[in-house]
């Protein structure tokens, strides 16, 4: 009886003990693995990051380009050919370039089939294909897939 | 543990968020944006389209555009107030067979129930798409007038939409309960909530147990909208007067001109003027037209001070009616993204006599509010404490002051940053200051001050018997290491001769609150003063660095180099010399500088009459052993 329980008493301590380092190191890989996703997950969100913080200039800058389409529309047939002039459009191309190169993507509008995903309508107006894109206001863009702005576009009825 | 969503299910804009890492935070859809209209279609080709698309082709296909089917849903066709708004509509409704409204979309009648099903149905699906799991438990808010049928239906669209509703609760409420209000003793709380459309005012009587709507106000048509139209009004006005041109005949124009305008408003909300800035706005006779205003925030507030005027009459009316005085409300809630607009926050805080509570983002507040409930509901039905509240078992402590140690002119190198989260390490590798230095002395230091001798010292040690030679050639590992009780232990190691000696500071770490305050105090009033200590110690010991590294290039030189340019880098040598152990940093810098193109030059010069290098001598100036620091 008595040499029992002594065998038996050390048995039970080594069981509790060898459970409790099995939950600590259970613990332990659970926290190193909880680590590693974090540093994961936060590359991953450093990356949004970039992406949204872009897309936020993009917001700021296409309005520029806007003004600088409807400058260009606005050039008379004599002050084509004006050097001044011709350097300011070389600005705008500049400008597009350099948005293109940080993968802004233009969309294509005009004889276009309407799509919401892409385009806003501001007007309905009479023509031969309805449903289809007359003309366009506004320049729409992509970036990465997302609309950073639909392009306003008026549609055949 | 399930996710949850608090919804926001507006008129004209619905808004959701939920529980993310233990806060709540509003939800972007699919698009991108916290805020997903309330507006529904079927598209010409047939597809059905939520939110910002539905938006972008309603005017190509007004009839099939469904929007703000909330002033319908669970009421009666036959209500004279129904009636009234029917006939703004630009889309078919009739008298449904039980006496409610239809809505035709498409060949189909539908009832608003369905509709509000379909704008949830694209929260739900957008929200699976950010949390990654499919959502169940929701609580939908609703404004605190609507009567038991109109909420009845609330949760029908909820279920529809394939939820379980936990809940329909007030809008205010859910606002209230975002800022934690009544948790521990009753308040009277009014609610202000300037929308884009609305203006609404509920006063709130919040207790633990239960929330009671005292009384509620509002203005069906009162909201920021209102706000860019009078900048519009002013603009077009303005435009007309000088360029004789009406903006209001050109689509495209008057589109411009209404995003420059929203804009305008919220730059306001935080600059006090700004710049409306329209290039190529139209063209006249005489060619093309551009549109240039600046607008203040004070020309602006006093174009709109009757819509503020008309709100806070609206807050002094319902107060009124329950024969209240504003000195009974012991909180004020805004909300709304209207309450952005200094101007609002202002008349309310002057009516009030105290500064409303705005913390959260009026524009989120709501269905952060619905969220927060939905948790504590969730939590409990699955026997779980909410996410948020729960405190780790683990409890890891952070480290309440920097530890450093001793470097090169008493300076103080951090090794551990205060806050840092222990058990941790931290190590750097440090060399000898002057040649032939057998031993470093490693004085560990605690405090954020610059100078080692303001800071408090733990400890020191030294470690002995580094081999012979040139100073900043030996490499010697200082390591930090914090168990999780607190005990540091910091360790040098020679690397060349494997050496190493070691310190155990134990309980040092946790020295009384009243102690930590105060030097960090210390460090926040000296930071200034102790930087530019720092600096000028740095400075000097620039100096002495390229002193040590000129003498030793003109040495190995020998006659490399023209007697001529040796003079030169010998005599800025002595000019530096002269003022390095002086006050006068500004000078050591420009004789650092004069010295530094001395030897760059005979650098060059060598370069060019290179041949075989001679083998180094070591010689400098003998002083007291200490670490300096030259990191790896």
């Amino acid at each position: 009886m008595k040499e029992e329980q002594t065998t038996e008493e050390p048995n039970k301590e080594l069981e509790e003990l060898k459970q409790k380092k099995e939950e600590y190191f259970a613990g332990w890989q659970r926290e190193k693995a909880d680590f590693l996703n974090y540093k994961k997950q936060e590359f991953e969100r450093l990356k949004g990051t970039l992406c949204i913080a872009k897309e936020s200039v993009f917001e700021d800058i296409v309005p520029v380009l806007d003004s600088f389409r409807l400058a260009e529309k606005a050039i008379s047939e004599e002050d084509k050919n004006n050097k001044s002039i011709i350097g300011l459009l070389m600005i705008k191309k500049q400008l597009q370039d350099a948005l293109k190169a940080l993968g802004l993507e233009e969309i294509e509008s005009i004889g276009k089939k309407f799509d919401p995903n892409l385009h806003e309508a501001i007007e309905e107006v009479e023509g031969d294909k309805p449903g289809t894109i007359i003309e366009e206001l506004e320049k729409g863009y992509l970036y990465n897939g997302k609309v950073i702005r639909p392009s306003k576009v008026k549609v055949s009825k | 543990m399930s996710k949850i969503l608090g919804i926001d299910l507006g008129t004209a804009i619905t808004k959701s968020a939920s529980i993310v890492n233990g806060e709540p935070k509003a939800l972007e859809n699919r698009e991108g944006s916290i805020l997903t209209p309330s507006i529904i279609a079927q598209t010409k080709g047939g597809e059905r389209v939520v939110g910002i698309l539905a938006q972008r082709q309603a005017i190509t296909n007004p009839k099939n555009t469904i929007s703000a089917v909330k002033r319908f849903i669970g009421r009666r066709f036959s209500d004279p107030e129904v009636q009234k708004e029917l006939k703004l509509l630009p889309y078919e409704t009739r008298e449904k067979s039980d006496g409610g409204v239809e809505v035709k979309m498409g060949d189909k009648w539908y009832n608003p129930i369905e509709i509000s099903s379909m704008i949830l149905q694209k929260i739900k699906a957008d929200a699976k798409d950010k949390l990654g799991e499919d959502i169940k438990n929701v609580v939908i808010t609703c404004p605190a007038n609507f009567d038991d049928s109109q909420r009845k239906a609330t949760i029908a669209a909820g279920e529809i939409a394939g939820f379980n509703v936990l809940r329909v609760i007030n809008e205010p409420t859910a606002a209230a309960l975002a800022y934690g209000f009544g948790k521990k003793d009753a308040q009277k709380i009014l609610v202000y909530d300037f929308g884009g459309g609305t203006f609404d005012v509920t006063i709130l009587d919040v207790s633990p147990d239960v929330v009671e709507v005292l009384a509620t106000g509002g203005e069906a048509h009162l909201g920021g909208n209102d706000f860019d139209q009078r900048i519009i009004d002013w603009i077009l006005t303005e435009f007309k007067k000088e360029q004789g041109i009406d903006l209001l005949k050109d689509a495209l124009a008057l589109q411009r001109l209404k995003e420059a305008a929203e804009k305008a408003k919220t730059e306001l909300s935080s600059a006090m003027e700004t710049n409306i800035n329209l290039p190529f706005i139209t063209s006249g006779a005489d060619g093309p037209k551009h549109l240039e205003y600046k607008l203040s925030r004070s020309q602006f507030d006093s174009m709109t001070n009757d819509l503020i005027t008309r709100s806070i009459d609206r807050v002094k009316k319902t107060l009124e009616e329950i024969k209240m005085d504003k000195n009974e409300i012991n909180e004020v809630i805004l909300v709304g993204g209207t309450t952005l607009i200094p101007a609002a926050r202002d008349a309310v805080k002057n009516f009030f006599g105290k500064e409303p509570n705005k913390s959260i983002n009026p524009e989120e507040v709501v269905a952060i509010g619905a969220a927060i409930e939905a948790e504590i509901l969730t939590a409990k039905e699955e026997g779980r404490t909410p996410e948020g509240d729960i405190k780790s078992v683990l409890l890891l402590d952070v480290l309440p002051l920097s530890l450093g140690i001793e470097t090169l002119g008493g300076v103080s190198t951090p090794m551990i940053m205060k806050n840092t989260t222990i058990p941790t390490t931290g190590s750097q590798v440090f060399s000898t200051a002057v040649d032939n230095q057998p031993s470093v002395e490693i004085n560990v230091l605690q405090g954020e001050r610059s100078m080692a001798s303001d800071n408090r010292s733990l400890g020191k040690f030294v470690l002995n018997g580094i081999p012979p030679a040139p100073r900043g050639i030996p490499q010697v590992e200082v390591k930090f290491d914090i168990d999780a009780n607190g005990v540091l232990t910091v360790t040098a190691i020679d690397k060349a001769s494997n050496k190493s000696q070691s310190i155990k500071v134990e309980g040092s770490i946790g020295i009384s609150k009243e102690d930590i305050e105060k030097m960090k105090k210390d460090a926040e009033i000296h930071a200034a003063e102790d930087q530019k200590k720092k600096e000028s110690i740095e400075v000097k010991n620039i100096a002495d660095n390229l002193i040590y590294q000129s003498e030793k290039t003109i040495k190995d030189a020998g006659d490399k180099v023209t007697a001529e340019a040796k003079k030169e880098v010998e005599d800025k040598i002595s000019e530096l010399k002269k003022v390095k152990d002086g006050d006068n940093i500004e000078d050591i810098k420009k004789k650092t500088e004069e010295l530094s193109q001395a030897i760059q030059k005979v650098g060059a010069a060598m370069y060019q009459a290179t041949q075989n290098q001679e083998p180094k001598k070591e010689e400098g100036p003998e002083g007291a052993p200490e670490a300096e620091t030259e990191k790896e």
